[in-house]
């Protein structure tokens, strides 16, 4: 069991050296290589962080989803770690997700915060994950913690298509801020920007394995000190 | 099937006997929601805002205020004194349990709506009268949402160590759809304009029904294993 665990601690080095390659390429692009917008100047850089982070979340969510069927499936505590470690990484980046959007649109839509559809959509999203995380942290640690916190992961993401809709209806009768739709790929947009977009999508998606990897490692490590510790209580 | 049936029935009954008894529940909701819909009209001047367009949104909040507090009692009640232990150790199906809670928590929530509906049309100088049908329509299918969700929800926070605060914390960002759903279509109700031209909102909240109503048909045996 041990001798395993070292083998996976070894084989992360790989991963995270990859990753930190790429985040260092998508650096360079968003502020060398990349030139800056028109009519946005500076400010629109900060895209090259928004939609990756984004990106993210939903993967991480995803995974949170297919985790926790998996786990009430099979009831293997892997699948308890990587919904747990997928959920902290993915409430990571929706934080960030929250934060850079504001950062953006203060000098761009001259306000911190507008009820579009997008972002309601995201801060729900982060609090539903936010209260998944507190379920976890309300609980002890065992299989009853690991069942609710599995059906609130697939009443959380199935839940989400609904709230899109809702929302989108919500604000229907506003017209959407036309940044946000030409941030759709293709149309307009200029090919060195869509590579760093691209660029940057890679690396951060490459964060995002290399942080579950740590986290799952980690619960990993902590599900061995328990084992020893009970163990050494028994042996006295 | 029929067994089934009869044994969802007796959880029902074993409910609203308990309440009719103690009549604890019903006077909590009710008079809570009453002063939840006072606080709003202490807080919007409706001299300025049009009653019809705040109206709905200060109704479904009382209605999930006071549904909450339905909610968090409908598992806390059995949790005292090992009832749920009881109840799962019946040769029933754990599902039997979901559905008795999940009839029994929207009788007391539709009951106490049907009080509140009255005073809020004298509150508000609102005509309900006239759009009665479909506003009934729009209110069971939001009720029908909201305990369908709750109750699986509630079964799931009465074991945790601060129950009444982490049920509204898991429950309300997961109800949006519903809320902004039954606040749109009851503004729009009561301006009369016919249901039939909301039904993306009807279908949006009848998705909600259907998925939750599955979800907890699917999970309940995890969450009542013990």
């Amino acid at each position: 069991m041990n001798e395993e665990a070292a083998r996976e601690g070894e084989g992360s080095p790989v991963l995270i050296w990859i990753t930190a390659l790429a985040l260092l390429a998508a650096m360079v692009a968003i502020f060398i290589y990349v030139p800056t917008e028109k009519t946005e100047g500076a400010v629109q850089r900060i895209m090259y962080f928004h939609i990756p982070s984004a990106w993210v979340s939903f993967l991480a969510f995803f995974v949170v989803f297919l985790s926790s069927i998996l786990f009430l499936w099979k009831k293997e505590r892997e699948w308890d770690i990587y919904a747990h470690a997928s959920a902290e990484v993915g409430v990571l980046f929706c934080t960030l997700v929250l934060i850079t959007g504001p950062i953006w649109a203060r000098p761009i839509w001259g306000a911190w915060w507008v009820w579009d559809a997008r972002l309601t959509l995201t801060l729900v999203l982060w609090l539903i994950y936010v209260a998944y995380l507190m379920l976890r942290a309300q609980t002890d640690a065992g299989s009853m913690r690991a069942r609710y916190a599995a059906v609130l992961g697939i009443a959380g993401f199935l839940d989400i298509p609904l709230i899109h809709f809702s929302v989108l209806w919500w604000r229907a009768f506003h017209p959407l801020p036309k940044v946000i739709t030409s941030e759709g790929l293709g149309k307009g947009m200029d090919p060195a920007m869509l590579a760093t977009l691209f660029i940057s999508l890679g690396a951060f998606t490459c964060l995002y394995f290399a942080l579950m990897g740590q986290r799952v490692n980690l619960e990993k490590l902590r599900d061995d000190i328990d084992r020893l510790k009970k163990d050494a209580l028994d042996s006295d | 099937m029929r067994q089934y049936f009869s044994q969802v029935a007796a959880i029902v009954w074993k409910d609203l006997v308990t309440e009719l008894k103690t009549r604890e529940l019903f006077s909590t909701m009710f008079v809570f929601s009453v002063l939840v819909i006072l606080i709003f009209i202490f807080s919007i001047n409706l001299s300025i805002v049009k009653a019809t367009e705040v109206g709905p949104g200060v109704l479904w909040v009382a209605f999930l205020f006071a549904g909450t507090l339905g909610l968090n009692r409908s598992f806390m009640l059995e949790k005292e004194n090992g009832c749920l232990q009881g109840l799962i150790l019946t040769p029933a199906d754990r599902t039997t349990i979901y559905f008795g809670k999940f009839i029994s928590n929207l009788v007391f929530l539709l009951l106490m709506e049907a009080f509140i509906l009255p005073l809020f049309m004298v509150f508000f100088n609102v005509d309900l009268l006239a759009h009665l049908g479909s506003l009934l329509v729009v209110i069971l299918l939001g009720t029908f949402g909201f305990c369908a969700l709750g109750t699986l929800l509630s079964s799931l926070s009465s074991n945790l160590k601060t129950r009444e605060v982490m049920l509204p914390i898991l429950l309300y960002p997961l109800m949006v759809p519903v809320v902004i759903g039954s606040v749109r279509m009851t503004g729009q109700v009561l301006e009369g304009v016919p249901l039939s031209t909301m039904m993306n909102w009807v279908g949006l909240t009848l998705c909600f029904d259907v998925i939750f109503i599955g979800v907890s048909i699917m999970t309940i045996d995890h969450i009542l294993e013990e």
